[in-house]
């Protein structure tokens, strides 16, 4: 590769340079041919499988303890749960926890090491291995769940369960995993930044008719993966927490890791940026014991490739994630295409980017959880938008409308039809409720309002919200709104 | 030239995985024959002065419009593969062969994987 | 399709749909909104107090033509009570600013505004067609920019100001925040979305149009019928910022408000206190008197480089110590002026926070 200045120092200028140090030799043993160049380091096919494991190991170790220390073996304070998409990441995270830690004790490993022996013993006491199926949430696309289901059973010491992602918004699957019944049901009306709460009756309702009302409520269809992505997640962490499992671990990888980084800065999502990486999660309304569930991704080190060349070179079979449809407008695949990219140009890319992501701090501290992704939530962020983009005159952080506007109407209803969810919310979650795109929307006009998962309501309890609307007279026109989409056209008029 | 030295082709076996096989007829092996010289430019008409020897460069361009059943654009961009699919040589890293540049000889195994695992 | 009325005064016909929020709005209310977004930017930082001498780093292009016109309606709109001036720099790189200059001395004399035009080849003694004669076409936006911010300074001093306000719009802030994500450069990423920063000593730097969208200030111009020069400089910059570029742009075509979003996500996070402890601490520069990490400033060290004929020096940390193995600076090179700053009550210079600063209004 030619370069016009014989300059090497790569965070300067971030230059392309050739895809390996001077040597073909394997760069740890200093003795094999190497196979394979990982940022610019050459290994041997010998040198590379042990490496990955320890890299695995330096990152998910320290986390089993609850106080980091290892000297006295393994002893989690539950069971285990691993977040399983059938993508790259997460069937290498699968056999590497087999190979590691539940691997079936040969003779001589049982003599070396004793039954104790974290090689020769589960690490985690029960280990549950939880798949969420998306096909719900996008038409066309389809069920991979007993393709899963293959490769996990190929585990004998992995239970394997499977989740729907419709069950977000199923109320048996709620109580199954011991969630806290609500006194309220709610609607929510998606055609303002104020996402006013609509009662509902409490009756039972079709999980996927609901999740589909949901996603296709969603103002662009940016907001689509990131939604699906949030359910995905809160499924799994409340699975983690069913399953009494100390520990959540998924299969991001390095590069995962910097995509979900970028995607998630891009969503508004600064504040959180040490959750995107690791965080400890307990549900904001419970019964029972307090006890938080440490989300690790213990590949976080360990680049794409990294994962790809183990896969091929352990013979792992990869089921592969649904690319979403029309995907390619969400953030994430953006972010992706753009960081993969990167990374075949400037491989170091990837780990400068969660490197220096590591070192940052939210800059205040809150109190306040999201109700929809039940991570900590900025406050103030309301009074921060309508100043810097302005989209009613009637807000109040402005003076007088202009001149010529002599017509303003109150657009920002002074007497909601009902209390505002948007308080409640974070601020990334509040954009995928309510960022516009200027090109046209997937909301139709006509359905405005969606159910919300099964976790909101249940924090909405003890707020005075159910208050609020027993005090007063349901209209008729709120009554119209909360049904509307049950109504034919001609009765309207 | 000789007429075998214009004949002569070199033998491969072809591996696709990481769901690069789904653009390849679901196949993830296949056994195929190249010539061992062909035009410095891709889809030149065969001459005798302006050959090369067949590097993987040629191979992906041959896959693309000889196995290849859909979707170039997950396989191909800028003349070479996508980025995010890896190559390996007889179980090496392209990357330290060389690249596009590595001449193909008779009985290789070139492998090409996806990292992106997309549908 | 029937004519729709503005969704902001529900009065006019709407006349444009609306980058930042997708509203569709008229003209008038428009020109309102941005005006008083960046008026809100203002007020809500306390960034000036009646007397104050402002500059504006005028460079012809779209966004300080803007500035400027702003800056003055606002000014005179709500009383800030500013002495503003007009500062350009002067790169020196033929066919490509001749043209923008233009444009300023016309501000100067629409707005009445003092103008102050400093080039890099008296201040420096290199012009950049010289330096890119000498280094290439690789690496000379990192003289550029740090030639630039060293001689707003000195200009800003010439005049006699207190602060100098320049035309970085939201689409620039959302970039840096990610180059500065990828680049691993947690000192910037800390700053680069404060909207002041404490410059040379007291001299302040602001960004009045820090959440202004780079295409509605291309939308106001218009819409004023304000005339700017294209300001894409002939000396390409670097791929790596094009790449984040164009990232920026399909993201803002997915989800406008993406660029407000990484904006938002700059302010919410800073650099752990840990890491922050192990930052160095700004002294100032021994040749030159410029604020600086190090003995020599950025600016001295590259300059050095130049002279030298070792341009790299200032670039690297190995092309560095090659060159200090070559023995100290010869006496006969060409060197900065000293600065003598305003007022050198501070002697560490610090990132500026909005605390105790007084209001604007």
């Amino acid at each position: 590769m030619s370069c016009g200045n014989p300059v090497s120092e790569e965070d300067s200028l971030m230059l392309r340079r050739t895809k390996y140090d001077k040597t073909r030799i394997c760069g740890k043993c200093r003795t094999n041919v190497g196979n394979v160049v990982i940022r610019h380091a050459v290994y041997c096919k010998e040198c590379f499988l042990p490496n990955i494991t320890t890299k695995f190991k330096r990152i998910l170790e320290p986390t089993i303890n609850v106080n980091g220390t290892r000297k006295k073996g393994f002893k989690p304070t539950g069971n285990l749960c691993v977040g399983f998409t059938g993508g790259l990441g997460s069937t290498v995270l699968l056999d590497l926890i087999s190979d590691c830690y539940y691997s079936t004790p040969t003779n001589e490993d049982v003599l070396k090491g004793g039954k104790d022996h974290p090689r020769n013993a589960g690490v985690w006491k029960k280990a549950t291995v939880c798949y969420v199926e998306i096909c719900n949430a996008l038409p066309g696309t389809r069920d991979r769940t007993e393709e899963v289901r293959d490769v996990v059973e190929q585990y004998k010491h992995f239970d394997f369960l499977p989740l729907r992602i419709e069950n977000a918004f199923d109320d048996m699957w709620w109580e199954k995993v011991g969630g806290q019944r609500s006194e309220l049901s709610l609607k929510v009306d998606i055609g303002n930044e104020e996402l006013v709460m609509i009662p509902q009756p409490i009756e039972s309702r079709d999980p996927v008719a609901a999740l589909l009302a949901y996603i296709s409520a969603l103002p662009t269809q940016t907001a689509v993966p990131s939604a699906i992505q949030n359910l995905v997640r809160l499924l799994l962490l409340r699975t983690a927490w069913s399953t009494d499992s100390s520990h959540l671990l998924l299969g991001t990888c390095l590069t995962s890791l910097s995509v979900s980084l970028i995607s998630s800065i891009s969503q508004g999502g600064g504040f959180v940026v040490r959750e995107e990486a690791q965080e400890e999660w307990q549900p904001t309304v419970s019964s029972g014991s307090r006890r938080a569930i440490k989300v690790v991704r213990p590949l976080r080190d360990i680049g794409m490739k990294e994962c790809a060349i183990w896969a091929w070179w352990r013979g792992l079979k990869v089921v592969g994630k649904e690319s979403f449809l029309g995907g390619k407008q969400g953030i994430g695949a953006l972010t992706k295409n753009f960081i993969v990219g990167l990374e075949r140009d400037y491989p170091s890319t990837v780990s400068t980017i969660a490197r220096t992501c590591g070192k940052l701090a939210p800059k205040d501290n809150s109190e306040a959880i999201c109700l929809l992704c039940e991570r900590p939530a900025q406050p103030g962020v309301q009074d921060w938008k309508a100043r810097i983009s302005i989209r009613s005159f009637a807000d109040p952080g402005l003076a007088s409308p202009p001149p010529h506007a002599t017509n303003v109407v109150s657009n920002k209803t002074d007497d909601l039809s009902g209390p505002s969810l948007t308080p409640y919310l974070c601020y990334p979650c509040h954009t995928t409720l309510t960022s516009r795109s200027s090109r046209g929307s997937t909301a139709s006009a006509l359905v405005n309002s969606t159910p919300l998962p099964v976790w909101v309501a249940p924090q909405l309890d003890g707020k005075g919200i159910v208050e609020e609307w027993g005090s007063r007279k349901m209209e008729r026109s709120d009554m119209k709104q909360s049904i509307s989409e049950f109504l034919l056209p001609d009765e309207d008029s | 030239m000789s007429d075998s030295s214009e004949s002569a082709s070199v033998s491969l076996k072809i591996e696709f995985s990481g769901g690069l096989e789904l653009l390849f007829s679901n196949q993830r092996s296949h056994k195929l024959k190249i010539p061992a010289q062909v035009p410095k430019t891709y889809g030149d008409a065969a001459s005798d002065s302006d050959n090369k020897p067949a590097d993987i460069t040629f191979l992906i361009h041959y896959l693309r419009d000889n196995l290849l059943k859909e979707r170039v654009e997950l396989f191909m961009e800028n003349g070479t593969v996508r980025p995010g699919i890896l190559v390996l040589v007889n179980d090496t890293d392209w990357e330290l062969e060389g690249e596009g540049d590595y001449v193909l000889k008779d009985g290789d195994e070139v492998v090409f994987i996806s990292t992106l695992h997309g549908g | 399709m029937s004519p729709r009325t503005c969704a902001l005064c529900a009065t006019n016909k709407a006349m444009l749909k609306r980058p930042k929020t997708g509203q569709q709005i008229c003209r008038d209310c428009f020109f309102y909104v941005f005006e008083t977004e960046v008026h809100n930017t203002i007020t809500q930082s306390s960034l000036f107090k009646p007397g104050d001498r402002v500059a504006i780093g005028a460079s012809g292009g779209k966004d300080s033509t803007v500035l400027a016109y702003v800056m003055k309606t606002l000014n005179e709109r709500y009383q800030y009570g500013l002495d503003l001036f007009l500062l350009s720099i002067d790169e020196g790189i033929t066919g490509y600013r001749d043209d923008s200059l233009e444009t300023v001395k016309r501000n100067q004399q629409q707005y009445s505004m003092p103008l102050k035009i400093l080039s890099y080849d008296e201040l420096y003694g290199w012009t950049m067609d010289a330096i890119v004669a000498q280094v290439g076409k690789k690496n000379n936006c990192t003289f550029c920019g740090v030639f630039r911010r060293q001689a707003l300074d000195r200009g800003a001093t010439v005049l006699g100001v207190d602060h100098i306000v320049t035309g970085h719009n939201a689409d620039d802030i959302a970039e840096t925040v990610l180059m500065n994500i990828m680049r691993g450069d947690i000192a910037r990423l800390g700053r680069c979305t404060a909207i002041c920063t404490q410059g040379e000593d007291t001299i302040k730097r602001s960004k009045p149009f820090k959440y202004a969208y780079e295409k509605e200030i291309v939308m106001y111009a218009y819409f004023k019928k304000l005339d700017y020069f294209s300001t894409e400089c002939i000396y390409s910059p670097d791929a790596y910022r094009g790449h984040a570029r164009v990232f920026l742009k399909d993201l803002e075509a997915a989800r406008p408000s993406a660029i407000i979003d990484i904006i938002h996500s700059g302010e919410a996070f800073e650099v752990r206190e840990e890491v922050k402890a192990t930052q160095k601490v700004q002294q100032t520069c021994k040749r030159c008197g410029y604020m600086s990490s190090n003995d020599l400033c950025k600016a001295c060290t590259l300059l050095e480089g130049l002279e030298r004929g070792m341009a790299n020096s200032g670039i690297t940390d190995r092309a560095r110590k090659k060159l200090d193995a070559e023995g100290p600076a010869p006496e006969n090179i060409r060197t900065i002026p000293f600065y003598n700053p305003p007022s050198s009550t501070l002697v560490i210079a610090v990132e500026a926070t909005n605390d105790g600063k007084p209001s604007t209004s």
